[in-house]
């Protein structure tokens, strides 16, 4: 038997004899372990994780009509055109509009997207069940879902009003507290304008008429005869001229007929003025009635969305759906993620805004700015908690083999009297330290790939890729930090006096 | 021709002296027993031969060398190759078996040899409990692991403390049965013993009190 087998046959003894004691500080080398190479992995991986994270973190760029032209399909598609198809991670149109609920009587959000896109501009979208696929289906805010408490499978009964897009005045029934304009031909074809403001029950709490265009002294009466004007006041449109027979052919209201209070006396002389004022009346709430012919459908929720923000009060079906539902096909905004720096997405932005599409871009600064930061103080805080972790790792190792040293003292004094000089009693200490270290090491580092996994997974919904050469690395390190963690308990050792084993002890 | 030479030696520890001024002489192949009161230096005198400790004042001859001016390292040196020690509370390495234990006498020494080991082992007729470990064996038979322990490596002078201390008298005599075909091979062998039916087997008894030479014993009996 050589000396070196002897050597191995000792310590591997002295490990696997004495088990409750190393398989502590084996533990503590294997949590250090585990700790190290699962956070270098992240360490490793966060930047890429974390940039594919920024870069889609709610969209880095924004197009939107500049005012003057409708956003379409079509426009944002050659916007588009302008960003290099390699950097663009994902674009998101959106329309937003006024949806209601006939059966709660209520009013939300409603967004019409491509979900495809979605994915990639908003992968912080949290779908219980599933996005919409197919037509009417929806995706519903969590807040929606709440508060009129439907779950994935629910059927809704959604409607759109052209009228009552997002406003002020959505809330109110049209024909209450709002106000009315319309116009028709008077005299000579010349037109006039009139307006009214309803009260609650949709009667005529006020009227303006502008009659300046009539002739001045006769038709302009129209406007400023206190008598004429104070007839409407109280009244339900629609009317008609008193004696004229019926209203104005555009007026359905079959229910005003023979009916005095749907009617109006002329003033003297202005017959025609005064029938137009009616007349401009009737076309302003016929018009609205045309509006408000609502287009209602069924939809299915395939989904509720969280996100934690003011989403969850939305809720989101495909732009088809949406297109079709309100017959237009303007597009409010589109978020886009553009993989690309600073520099680069000003550069696009620009070449977007001279393109005349009728498209401005603007920068999501504050997400693509604190990237960098962020990453920078994530990476830290990674190293941090890691050197954090492997002192402590040191700290317990060396305890425990200071503790087995002391354990140890007189079998250490009878090796030094049996003739072991402080090389050897060096090398043996060591020896176990870095078994320990390298068994600690490939404990530690599966248990870390595993660990990174998880975080990964977790954290960042990504899996990550082996890192080939971090496995022999964390052996190394596990080794290293266990003959480091060894040093003060060797000299302990080394320091013992063969001469205890004479004494009785 | 002498193998050991103590020369006036002292130990002071503090105000006491747990050795005054002893001279004694050891010659080759020779078997002494060391006997005293506790506390009378008998430990310190073997401590100062077995190269573990130097003495205060006074000069230790080993095979012509002077130890007391050595540095540790080849006191350690000189320890290895030249003495073969038993002690009191046998001390094993309780996690090896009492061949390795065995071997790790020779490891230090010069090679493991297994063969060897076991030959040892079987000369203190322990050959079939070599796979045992320390906390499977008696305490006579762990301090026969350790007598083979000491022997394996041929050493010229075997020091025991106490060897016989925790033993009964069937191990005793098993033990003084060794030591005698120690000594028949021309083993020098100095025992401290408490008990006078060891120091008997002995040829020569040298008396420590207050750790001086007291009286030395010529035993008259010796090998018959
Ligand atoms: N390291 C030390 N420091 C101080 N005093 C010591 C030391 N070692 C031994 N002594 C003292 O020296 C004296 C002799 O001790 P020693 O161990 O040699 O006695 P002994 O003859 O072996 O006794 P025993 O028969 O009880 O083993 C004792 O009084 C002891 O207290
Ligand atoms: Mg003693």
């Amino acid at each position: 038997m050589t000396k070196r087998k002897m050597f191995l046959r000792m310590i591997t003894a002295s490990l696997l004899r004495r088990r409750s004691r190393m398989l502590i500080a084996l533990l503590s080398i294997a949590v250090g372990a585990t700790i190290l190479s699962g956070l270098v992995t992240i360490y490793y991986d966060v930047p890429r994780q974390m940039g594919a994270q920024f870069r889609s973190y709610g969209a880095n760029m924004i197009l939107l009509a500049d005012g003057k032209t409708e956003m379409t399909s079509e426009s944002l598609e050659k916007a588009l055109g302008l960003i290099p198809e390699s950097e663009l991670v994902g674009a998101a149109p959106y329309r937003y509009v006024r949806l209601d609920m006939p059966s709660r009587q209520q009013s939300f959000t409603g967004a019409g997207t491509d979900f495809e896109q979605v994915l990639k501009t908003s992968p912080y979208f949290s779908v219980e069940g599933e996005y919409p696929v197919n037509a009417r289906e929806i995706l519903i805010g969590r807040e929606i879902a709440e508060t009129i408490g439907a779950k994935t499978g629910s059927s809704l009964e959604l409607s759109y009003k052209p009228a009552a897009v997002i406003s002020e005045n959505a809330e109110q029934d049209r024909h209450s507290g709002a106000s009315l304009s319309g116009s028709a031909e008077g005299f000579n074809k010349v037109p006039l304008t009139a307006n009214v403001e309803l009260d609650e029950e949709g009667r005529i709490a006020s009227i303006e008429v502008d009659a300046s265009s009539q002739t001045p002294g006769i038709g302009s009466m129209v406007g400023t005869d206190k008598a004429f004007l104070d007839q409407f006041i109280g009244k339900t449109l629609p009317l008609r001229l008193s004696g004229s027979g019926s209203g104005s052919g555009e007026s359905e209201g079959g229910d005003s007929e023979d009916n005095p209070a749907q009617e109006v006396d002329a003033v003297t002389g202005a017959t025609v003025s005064s029938q137009a004022v009616v007349d401009a009346l009737n076309s302003a709430v016929s018009s609205e009635k045309a509006a408000a012919i609502e287009n209602t459908e069924h939809f299915t929720v395939t989904g509720i969305l969280s996100t934690g923000g003011e989403e969850e009060s939305y809720i989101y079906m495909t732009l088809k759906d949406l297109q079709r539902l309100t017959g237009e096909e303007t597009l409010d905004v589109a978020e886009l993620s553009v993989s690309a720096d600073a520099e680069e997405l000003e550069q696009y932005a620009g070449a977007v805004a001279e393109s005349n599409l009728g498209i401005t871009a603007r920068l999501v600064k504050r997400v693509t700015r604190s990237e960098a930061s962020v990453l920078g103080k994530l990476q830290a805080l990674v190293f941090l908690v890691t050197v954090v972790v492997l002192l402590l790792t040191m700290i317990c190792v060396s305890t425990t083999m200071m503790a087995v040293v002391s354990e140890r003292r007189r079998e250490i004094g009878l090796r030094k009297a049996l003739g072991a000089s402080d090389q050897s009693i060096r090398k043996e200490f060591l020896g176990e330290g870095v078994f320990l270290g390298g068994l600690g090491g490939i404990l530690g580092g599966i248990l870390g790939f595993v660990f990174a996994q998880v975080v990964s997974v977790n954290v960042f919904g990504s899996s990550i890729t082996l890192q080939p050469l971090l496995l022999p690395i964390t052996i190394l390190a596990s080794i290293a930090i266990a003959a480091l963690s060894c040093q003060l308990p060797i000299r302990r050792a080394v320091a013992i006096d063969p001469a205890i084993v004479l004494k009785g002890e | 021709m002498a193998l050991l030479e103590l020369k006036n030696i002292s130990k002071i520890y503090g105000d006491l002296k747990a050795l005054d001024n002893v001279s004694i002489k050891v010659d080759k192949g020779e078997w002494v027993a060391i006997m005293g009161p506790s506390g009378s230096g008998k430990s310190t005198m073997m401590n100062i031969i077995g190269c573990m400790d130097k003495p205060s004042m006074g000069e230790v001859l080993l095979d012509g060398v002077d130890i007391s001016k050595e540095s540790q390292k080849k006191l350690t040196d000189i320890r290895r190759d030249k003495i073969g020690l038993i002690f009191q509370q046998f001390h094993m390495v309780t996690y090896l078996t009492a061949v390795e234990n065995v071997m790790v006498s020779q490891y230090y020494h010069s090679m493991p040899d297994e063969e060897e080991a076991l030959e040892a082992l079987g000369r203190v007729g322990l050959r079939e409990r070599a796979k045992h470990l320390p906390s499977q064996l008696s305490g006579g038979e762990q301090q026969r692991v350790c007598v083979a322990r000491a022997l394996i490596n041929h050493p010229e002078l075997i020091l025991a403390d106490e060897p016989t201390g925790n033993l009964d008298e069937a191990n005793e005599n098993i033990v003084l049965d060794l030591f005698r075909q120690l000594h028949n091979e021309g083993t020098t062998l100095i025992v401290v013993t408490h008990d006078p039916e060891v120091a008997e087997a002995a040829q020569r008894t040298i008396v420590l009190e207050h750790g001086r030479v007291a009286r030395e014993v010529i035993n008259e009996n010796f090998g018959k």
